[in-house]
């Protein structure tokens, strides 16, 4: 009995002093090298908030390195895909330094947050399209630091060279090439959807794209500001040609059952497994990076590669915003280095994605992630995600509507389902 | 013939069916668990955990198609020596390899007589003539290193021992024995984990012996409706007071402390403690209190030398519970001690990317954190059952 008594005791005692010895700070150097350290000083510390986690965390570190290496900032970063948690520190008055966040915050906090002009970021490094967004009321409150390109389709070069096939230049060679796969017996497209709550992401990106194709960016513009609603005939014919080929086994691994149930993530493997199972699936730039770790002794460019949704008017993409909720100075250190051309450049090397900073245009490591810089730098429009854009839950009313429709529902009762919650949201 | 013996054990049929069955139901999911945290993560992306019992039978298709010709080592042939890196590289899949056997060769059909194989088997024998003519054995079907890149806090794109071979690792990792207090890898965050769990069990069960004891058999006013509140305490829901609390800790200082963290869990976890001590000591008899207050003791000393030992069961008992919830618990650590100071569930949930990478990671973590309520539930679990029963008779 005592003996138990005295080992709580001893087990208590020692977590305590555990607890005391807390991880000793690392200092850094003074305000050395092109970075403006804008008053930082060595210590000061940045609680950040953000969403990635595993090797995205890796990336970010190395993207930032140079800006703790320089002025000797320590960085108090947490990571978490739960929103109730930023929402609770915001509520509690103590919201983190920066938030890593979606643009839908930006409209939610504007009252709290800090405009980037006065923090010091660098407005010239950003196109247009990339400000707007983030700009609420007249102030410019996020920072993107994190794009994705969307209008992409993945294939083989090797596998297209051994079948014969050429990658198409406009949306009717496409639909050739994807009657020609089939004729030849082999599937075009990988095209499912699974992603546990979110399931039907991947199929509101393709029909997008298909819209970009049938009616052009100013059109998806006029989805998200309401003037067209989501029920309208153009949207319509954009879901007819992805119902056709996501609900036949000729055209897409499984048909619609195989589209609704293969995780998104095991259909970017279907065309680079042997044999594939497909020839084509459309994702965004990240699936790279996933091709290359499922499949090390393929390479990019020979074995997998992608080519812009031929015919696509625009590009579609997302960006992860940066708010800041504080304008202490090592705050404006961190604006001021991420909004810098060689903030933009350090991204681009760290092969975290693609930045927004115009800095990155030539940086990049990664051959995939430079073509696709190239295509951002030169494209003529740039729509953010519908369902990302509309408040209100769009997006899982969007993705509602595709389940439903694949599933065999209603297409018009399932768009229209869709455009009163858009109607609601955007009132 | 004894039939009441037949019967006996036929009516016990459907217990034993539906016995086995929640234990498969129990024991599946957490076996597929097991075999993944084991495997490599190219295999857990394209097949499930139950084809690792299927024969793997990497050289059949070859012999079937290739070895009369080519030979059992590939050499057989010399203008094609299949055993070349530099020639297999020219077909590394099933369909470069279907195009040159669909070839005629010096006039002839590549394949004679031979069928051509099936696309699937044209795969195998890519893959096999792939590692053949590389020299190696193909790939292992199982691996310890999703154990060990969770331990080392290793999130890249390959595994902790090939990036510090290839010197390619992560700015914060050393590739020396100091990875393993990493602040990313679980094995930092076991630390964490015991840091908050030890005191957030102890400090609520001590309270609640004091308290149990108190309202069992110290007379005083009121303390009925004092218990009848604290008991009814237990209908607040723990998500409602994040905000204020978060609050207060604000102005205290208390945001991101250990000591925020076993307060709150010490003020969750007390009202239950709290009921199931009193109901407990309730039930002791009062003929051992009176005799001891007879004889001189005092209220500590009858604490301290007859309600500890009695109630040893009810204080296991709860401890255990406590003990699972705390450790277990996300929710509280993550708003209250954040990831400045990870615990391991935090640490789990970080194990996955936002587009679903890493789940080979998560599932090795996950085992890791179950290794000591393991531990704990099979040291304690003779009390576990007497501890079910406390408080639930009175005697």
């Amino acid at each position: 009995m005592s003996k138990i008594t005295k080992l709580i005791a001893a087990l208590l005692l020692v977590s305590l002093a555990l607890a005391a010895c807390s991880p000793a700070q690392q200092g850094g150097g003074g305000g050395t090298g092109n970075i403006d350290c804008m008053g930082a000083k060595s210590g000061d510390e940045i609680s950040m908030l953000y969403q990635w986690s595993g090797v995205e965390e890796t990336n970010l570190n190395t993207v930032l390195q140079p800006l703790v290496d320089s002025c000797g900032i320590v960085l108090k970063p947490e990571s978490t895909r739960d929103q109730a948690l930023l929402d609770t520190r915001v509520n509690a008055g103590t919201p983190p330094d920066v938030a890593f966040w979606n643009v839908s915050q930006l409209v939610q906090y504007q009252d709290q947050l800090k405009a980037m002009d006065e923090l010091g970021a660098n407005r010239e490094s950003y196109a247009d399209f990339f400000v707007s967004p983030g700009t609420i009321n007249g102030r410019w409150l996020g920072l993107p630091v994190k794009a994705d390109v969307k209008t992409i389709i993945w294939y083989s070069p090797a596998n297209f060279e051994a079948l014969g096939y050429t990658v198409p230049a406009t949306w009717d060679e496409l639909d050739a090439l994807v009657e020609k796969m089939t004729a030849d017996g082999n599937v075009p497209w990988s095209m499912g959807i699974e992603s546990g709550d979110a399931t039907g992401w991947t199929g509101s990106d393709f029909i997008q794209d298909i819209l970009l194709v049938q009616q052009g960016p100013d059109y998806v513009m006029n989805i998200m500001n309401g003037s067209v609603p989501y029920n309208d005939a153009g949207v319509k014919q954009a879901y007819e040609t992805y119902g056709k080929w996501a609900t036949d086994p000729k055209y897409a691994v499984g048909g619609a059952q195989g589209t609704l149930s293969t995780g998104f993530k095991d259909a970017i493997f279907k065309p680079f497994a042997d044999p594939p199972e497909a020839m084509m699936v459309k994702q965004s730039g990240f699936a790279g990076g996933e091709i290359a770790a499922q499949f090390p002794d393929l390479k990019q460019g020979t074995d997998y590669d992608f080519f812009i949704v031929p015919g696509a008017q625009g590009l579609q993409g997302g960006a992860d915003w940066m708010m800041a909720f504080s304008d202490k100075p090592a705050v404006k250190a961190l604006v001021a280095y991420l909004s810098s051309a060689e903030g933009g450049a350090n991204w681009a090397k760290a092969t975290f994605g693609l930045s927004p900073n115009k800095g990155a245009q030539g940086n990049y490591v990664d051959p995939a992630l430079q073509k696709l810089g190239d295509a951002l730098a030169t494209t003529k429009g740039f729509t953010p995600d519908i369902g990302d854009t509309i408040p209100g839950g769009f997006g899982s009313a969007e993705w509602k509507a595709i389940v439903d429709y694949l599933n065999g529902g209603d297409l018009d009762k399932a768009l229209s389902d869709a455009a009163a919650v858009q109607a609601e949201a955007l009132k | 013939m004894n039939r009441d013996r037949v019967n006996r054990i036929l009516a016990r049929i459907p217990t034993h069916l539906i016995v086995i069955g929640t234990i498969l139901i129990w024991v599946i999911p957490t076996l597929g668990l097991l075999i993944t945290s084991f495997r490599p993560v190219q295999d857990v992306n394209t097949s499930g955990w139950w084809t690792v019992v299927a024969p793997q039978n990497v050289s059949g298709p070859y012999v079937q198609y290739c070895a009369s010709c080519h030979g059992a080592d590939g050499k057989a042939i010399p203008e094609a020596d299949l055993s070349d890196p530099n020639l297999i590289a020219r077909y590394p899949r099933s369909l470069q390899l279907m195009a040159i056997l669909r070839q005629d060769i010096n006039g002839k059909p590549h394949m004679g007589d031979v069928p051509l194989p099936t696309s699937q088997e044209a795969a195998d024998i890519a893959a096999y003539l792939r590692n053949y003519s590389s020299g190696q054995a193909g790939t292992a079907r199982f691996t310890t290193s999703n154990y060990v890149d969770a331990l080392v806090g290793y999130r890249g794109r390959a595994s902790y021992f090939q990036d510090c071979r290839e010197g390619t690792q992560a700015l914060d990792l050393k590739c020396n024995a100091s990875d393993l207090l990493n602040p990313r890898g679980m094995g930092r965050a076991f630390l964490n984990s015991l840091l908050v769990t030890i005191p957030a069990t102890v400090l609520p069960i001590l309270f609640a012996a004091f308290a149990g004891y108190a309202f069992a058999w110290l007379h005083f006013k009121g303390r009925f409706l004092l218990f009848a509140i604290l008991v009814g305490l237990q209908v607040v829901p723990l998500q409602m007071t994040l905000v204020p609390i978060s609050r207060i800790y604000a102005q205290l200082g208390l945001n991101g402390t250990f000591l925020g963290v076993w307060l709150f869990h010490t003020g969750f976890g007390l009202p239950y403690a709290i009921y199931l001590m009193r109901n407990f000591l309730g039930s002791l008899p009062s003929d051992l209190f009176e005799a001891a207050y007879l004889d001189g003791a005092s209220h500590w000393t009858a604490f301290r030398r007859l309600v500890i030992p009695l109630a040893m069961p009810a204080i296991a008992s709860l401890g255990i519970f406590q003990f699972l919830w705390v450790w277990n618990d996300l929710l509280v650590a993550l708003v209250f001690l954040g990831g400045t100071t990870p615990v391991m569930t935090y640490q789990i949930s970080n194990m996955v990317t936002s587009l679903g990478a890493g789940w080979h990671l998560l599932t090795a973590a996950a085992f890791l954190s179950m290794l000591l309520p393991m531990v704990v539930f099979f040291s304690l679990q003779r009390y576990f059952v007497r501890g079910m029963m406390a408080g639930a008779v009175k005697g």
